[in-house]
């Protein structure tokens, strides 16, 4: 899978959120708010093809969780992109 | 003709034709006459006939619903196009070409001379003062005791109703500016609103300057509740409340990074309410302490 076009991480404060801003998404008027290990991901995949498998690997790395917990979170929050519609196969 | 105008600080200028009609048109933007012409932020020039723009490319149409304007969106050799109409299903009234820096605009007048020239002067406005820590809001604004208070929503959710129930049932309120206003973050932080030359139906075109008191985001509802927004709900309220291209990268980030100042700066509020004078009293009683 990977990310959608047109959607742009900000930062704001300690928080992040994603804001559809590119003339593909234009009119969605839509935004994601992101915890910081969510914002870490879609910026280490942003326009890159991935897997959950990829993404587990870069937590393990960065927060040295073991696979299983890291895939364990992967999972949740591939759920909460695909339904936000942000990400596609 | 030239005439030079300052609005929230900065600087542009018309030009048109001596005599040309269009100039009767100019009373709201009267108070905002400035007399050195020297670094405006761009010149907007009447055009009578439009240079032949056929080979444009389309981009984009923007419109936020069927009695709004309807903006569509066009690059023609090297520069941005714009066609403007005043209803979603309505035909094009006026044009504006500008250079992609937008120092330089040409604009063609069709039918209303008030909906051509203020549509372009907004536009030009507020894409020029993008990154220049300014934004061109929606939003009616009322100062009580030196304060502005920008009141938020969708169209048609009461904000100038609210307003009008601030200076109806609370002593020294008076209305700063009923659509339009601009909001800017000054050099020591503190963040301003501005009237402008453009306040939708209300004639109410004033060169004040306030420091904002509180923004709040209105929404109609069966009884009168207000509380704080978190920093990301204040932020999307007013992400929606000022225009610009997101698409364009330089635009984008400094509407941002102005938006982000503003939040971080002045209380937010998101008030549910009734057109009534409970609504305005509640409101005046929480953002005003």
């Amino acid at each position: 899978m990977k990310t959608k076009k047109g959607y742009r991480l900000r930062q704001l404060g300690k928080e992040y959120i994603l804001v559809a801003e590119g003339l593909e998404v234009m009119g969605a008027n839509q935004m994601i708010s992101m915890n910081e290990t969510a914002a870490f991901l879609w910026e280490a995949v942003e326009g890159k093809t991935f897997d959950t498998e990829a993404l587990a690997k870069l937590l393990v790395d960065e927060y040295g969780i073991s696979m299983e917990v890291a895939e364990k979170d992967v999972t949740a929050l591939l759920q909460t992109w695909n339904k936000a519609g942000v990400i596609e196969d | 003709m030239k005439k030079t105008y300052r609005v929230a600080g900065h600087k542009f200028a018309v030009v048109m034709p001596d005599n040309d009609a269009a100039w009767n048109e100019m009373g709201p933007y009267e108070p905002f006459v400035c007399v050195d012409a020297s670094d405006c932020l761009f010149t907007a020039e009447l055009l009578d006939a439009m240079p032949d723009t056929s080979d444009k490319q389309k981009v984009t149409v923007s419109c936020e619903g069927p009695d709004m304007p309807r903006i569509e969106l066009y690059e023609w050799r090297g520069q941005w196009l714009m066609e403007m109409a005043p209803l979603l299903e309505a035909p094009v009234r006026a044009y504006l070409l500008t250079d992609k820096t937008f120092y330089e605009a040409k604009f063609r007048i069709l039918g209303s001379i008030r909906f051509s020239l203020g549509t372009s002067l907004m536009l030009m406005f507020a894409f020029a003062t993008a990154r220049k820590n300014t934004l061109l809001m929606h939003s009616s604004v009322t100062v009580k005791d030196g304060k502005g208070y920008l009141f938020l929503g969708k169209s048609g959710t009461g904000k100038s109703t609210h307003s009008q129930l601030w200076i109806n049932n609370i002593e020294g309120c008076s209305l700063l500016n009923d659509d339009n206003p601009v909001l800017r973050v000054m050099e020591d932080g503190e963040v301003h609103v501005f009237g402008s030359p453009w306040s939708g139906k209300t004639p109410c075109y004033q060169n004040i300057e306030v420091p904002v008191g509180a923004i709040v985001n209105l929404r109609q509802a069966k009884k009168n509740t207000i509380r704080r927004m978190s920093l990301v709900e204040a932020y999307a309220a007013m992400y929606v409340s000022f225009s610009g291209y997101r698409f364009i990268k330089e635009m984008a980030d400094g509407l941002h990074a102005t938006n982000e100042k503003v939040v971080g700066t002045v209380p937010c509020y998101a008030l549910d309410c009734l057109p009534d004078a409970e609504a305005a009293w509640l409101c005046y009683k929480t953002v005003s302490q």
